[in-house]
């Protein structure tokens, strides 16, 4: 069974105040319920107010925690400008989890062109929206949202039955119905 | 059986100073150490520990109660971030020459980048300076060992041991068993040995020569039995290349030599980078034809080495002299040294991309809603041309709203408002001086300069923006607040006015920082007194951080898009992140995506475009 569970590499990123640091908690968690090792990077301090941040994550045989450019088999994005500025972690080949909020900025000829010739699986959701319309416009749920995206995905870490124990060992008590439902809302979520 | 959980670097040293039997540790917040004491108190709550966890006023204070407690046998601790040391640097440089009765752990972080620093000093400068061991971790798990090492060398030779960990190690990420039982603490006897608590010339011409002696044994420790912490990767065959690596560099090197799958590399690890085991570095030095030395942020390792001919570091410009190690930069330098390039993905097209789509990285910024913003906005409208001097702290970020002119180190905003009103003054001018600073940021090193304010007749304003927290740093407790580390612990607040009226001030008033129509009063008042009487005057702008979530006011707004003229000066001079600017509009408007519906830019707009939203009425 080991041999089938791949050395993984995450890179999250986001704008400072949008939870981005739960995602890499329910990634811990997961990695360690398997007995994998775990390392990365996360951001505290001045650049939470507010500003870029990114969270590195790495699982498996590794020591540092950082992640070298070119080599993150994937890529989440909390704000879709942060995702296409640190696109250059991404492998060829690896996924690109977006939270779109301006459809138009992919239509950027050099970043389509960058996109296929790296032949990158770009994975759109609009988390914006989907809030909108059904929690209310509460955004701090979109680490929630973009952790079921990601298990609609099948992403390796983020397997469905997985993220909801997590879910249910990491989250307050009091607002697991709502993390739920917004789970299942983000399975639904990524546009193709 | 012990439990592996994900812990952060920070939190791996506090279960750790905890497990040591660590009877005493204080700090003061600063990224990237912030995160430390309170993990001790709650390690120590978890495990019914007795270890006093506080706070000090500022880690001068910090240290010298870590170092009153070691003088009783108590084993103890100290946390602080690198510019912090600075403060507590009179304690240090002198500690260092004692023989403590109890271990004591100093535990200073470093911000290589910087991440959320005004420097990038590095704290081993400071341990070879003061002549104390420092050990240096690659990981987190490297770290909590070490610090139960620190404790026992510390012990042993009755010297302040410094462990020093860089951003990547204190908000590193790693699966680590977590501790279950801790080691009993030092018996507590104060013995009146005055030769040895009290430092003086005569005792000096005794205790530094025996501290340079204990220096050159522990030397000798560090090159033979400290193999853990001090060895070497050696290449197979003849090396191509040596590198002797300190500090996070080496996680990062070991990555980087799997990826590249080479072996014809030698590493020669340090983690005790002062005193430097210079039998182990000279003898790995002689066995190679090239070396390159590889540490972060200074060049510690590098400026101990007896003979640098064979050795390329930051001395010949092969390392940078600034910034941070990065994988990236770490690739370059080796393969070069090597006589090879790093294989790169061309990102050409993402370049050209981010540029055309205008995709720059964000700056940090006040929260929406943050009280501060308002404060500036009151400041600059009463008092337009006043030199606005500012400090360490969440208001720094008021610089995207051009509310401060200068910042430089903790309690610097009052000091330096001094200076800027001397100056003036020599030369016969007159102009209104401003300084902000914040509640905790007052306690830790604002007072002594407002003494020297009163005492010395300065007619500058101080304003201090309370927001009832330590905000930049995560949300500690400060001497204007009750809440203390440990479970059920519970200190007396002091009164920011009251502690001002005690340093001689003679106007102090606080008003609500939202209401900047009492603000700007307040504000001309304030310095028409301290003009009036060539005093200082302080002013308390009081409101709860947005991070404490305490409830107020819910008072949604709109932008009247027939009113905004699209002049920005919102943007400009409140520049809230719920106020978006439409470029092809040339409009403002509400961006619900961060607004909190405080209801504090109303006041904002010259052209009263923006109001409240109409609810039944307002």
């Amino acid at each position: 069974m080991a041999n089938e569970i791949n050395d993984m590499q995450y890179i999250i990123v986001g704008v400072g105040g949008q939870g981005i640091l739960f995602t890499s908690r329910v990634l811990g968690k997961i990695a360690i319920d398997k007995g994998l090792p775990i390392v990365g990077s996360e951001v505290h301090g001045m650049a939470q107010r507010g500003g870029s941040v990114i969270s590195h994550f790495k699982v498996g045989e590794f020591f540092g925690p950082l992640i070298s450019e070119g080599n993150a088999d994937v890529v989440m994005a909390f704000d879709q400008k942060e995702g296409i500025r640190n696109l250059s972690f991404l492998k060829e080949g690896g996924t690109f989890l977006v939270n779109t909020d301006c459809a138009a900025a992919f239509e950027n000829a050099h970043l389509k062109k960058y996109l296929s010739e790296r032949k990158i699986k770009t994975c759109k959701f609009e988390g914006f929206r989907i809030l909108d319309e059904h929690m209310a416009g509460k955004y701090l749920f979109l680490n929630v949202l973009i952790l079921g995206a990601a298990a609609s995905l099948k992403i390796q870490g983020f397997e469905e039955e997985r993220v909801i124990a997590a879910l249910k060992e990491l989250a307050p008590p009091k607002h697991l119905d709502a993390n739920l439902k917004v789970f299942g809302l983000g399975l639904k979520a990524a546009l193709t | 059986m012990p439990v592996k959980a994900m812990l952060l670097g920070n939190e791996a040293v506090a279960e750790a100073v905890v497990a040591s039997g660590c009877q005493v540790a204080a700090a003061y917040p600063g990224t990237p150490s912030s995160e430390i004491l309170p993990a001790i108190a709650a390690t120590a709550d978890r495990l019914n520990a007795p270890t006093v966890v506080e706070w000090g006023a500022n880690e001068k204070v910090a240290l010298e109660m870590a170092i009153g407690a070691a003088f009783t046998g108590a084993r103890s601790c100290a946390v602080m971030k690198q510019v912090g040391l600075n403060v507590a640097a009179d304690a240090f440089m002198t500690v260092a020459l004692y023989r403590l009765k109890g271990g004591l752990l100093l535990i200073s972080s470093d911000d290589p980048g910087p991440h959320s620093s005004q420097n990038e000093q590095d704290s081993r400068m400071f341990a070879l300076f003061a002549k104390a061991p420092v050990l240096d971790p690659s990981d987190a798990v490297e770290a909590a060992s070490m610090v139960k090492d620190a404790y026992v060398l510390s012990e042993k030779y009755g010297v302040i041991t410094m462990l020093r960990t860089t951003t990547r190690v204190a908000h590193c990420r790693q699966d680590i068993e977590q501790v279950e039982t801790f080691e009993k603490g030092n018996d507590v006897m104060f013995e009146k040995t005055p030769e040895r608590w009290v430092s003086l010339p005569a005792t000096v011409r005794v205790s530094h020569p025996n501290h340079n002696e204990r220096i050159e044994k522990i030397r000798s420790e560090f090159e033979t039995e400290w193999g853990k912490y001090n060895y070497e990767i050696p290449a197979k065959g003849k090396p191509k290349l040596g590198i002797i690596v300190g500090g996070v560099a080496f996680s990062t090197l070991k990555d980087l030599m799997k990826r590249w799958g080479r072996d014809d590399i030698s590493i020669l690890r340090i983690g005790t980078p002062y005193p430097l085991p210079h039998k182990i570095v000279n003898e790995f030095l002689s066995r190679q034809d090239k070396v390159l030395v590889l540490e972060e942020p200074y060049p510690v390792i590098e400026m101990q080495l007896m003979n640098r001919s064979k050795s390329s570091g930051r001395w010949n410009g092969v390392v940078p002299s600034a910034g941070e190690l990065l994988p990236e930069v770490i690739e370059n330098i080796v393969l070069s040294e090597l006589g090879t390039e790093a294989k790169r993905p061309d990102t050409a097209d993402l370049k050209l991309a981010i540029e055309e789509l205008g995709l720059s990285a964000r700056k940090p910024q006040l929260c929406a809603g943050c009280p501060h913003r308002n404060s500036f906005f009151s400041i600059r409208k009463a008092l337009p041309n006043a030199i606005g001097p500012s400090d360490i702290g969440c208001y720094s970020l008021a610089i995207n709203q051009k509310g401060i002119d200068s910042s430089l180190c903790m309690g610097a905003s009052v000091t330096m408002a001094s200076g800027y009103y001397l100056a003036h003054k020599e030369t016969g001018q007159e102009r209104p001086v401003i300084a902000t600073l914040g509640d905790s940021t007052f306690f830790h090193m604002g007072v002594p300069g407002l003494i020297s304010a009163v005492y010395n007749r300065h007619a500058i304003v101080l304003c201090v923006l309370d927001n009832s927290i330590t905000a930049m740093t995560g949300g500690q407790s400060n001497p204007g607040l009750t809440g203390k580390p440990r479970k059920d612990d519970v200190g007396t607040a002091l009164s920011i006015e009251g502690v001002a009226r005690g340093c001689g001030v003679t106007f102090v008033e606080t008003v609500e920082a939202y209401d900047t129509t009492s603000g700007v009063d307040a504000i001309k008042r304030a310095w028409e007194h301290a003009k009036a009487n060539q005093t200082p005057a302080v002013l308390i702008f009081k409101h709860p951080c947005m991070l404490l979530r305490v409830s107020q006011e819910i008072i949604p707004v709109t932008v009247e898009q027939d009113k905004c003229v699209g002049c920005r000066y919102c943007i400009e001079n409140f520049g809230c992140p719920g106020l978006s600017f439409d470029e092809s509009a040339k409009k403002v408007s509400i961006n619900t995506r961060y607004c909190v519906s405080c209801g504090a830019c109303v006041v904002v707009c010259p052209h009263k475009a923006i109001v409240k939203a109409s609810k039944g009425g307002n």
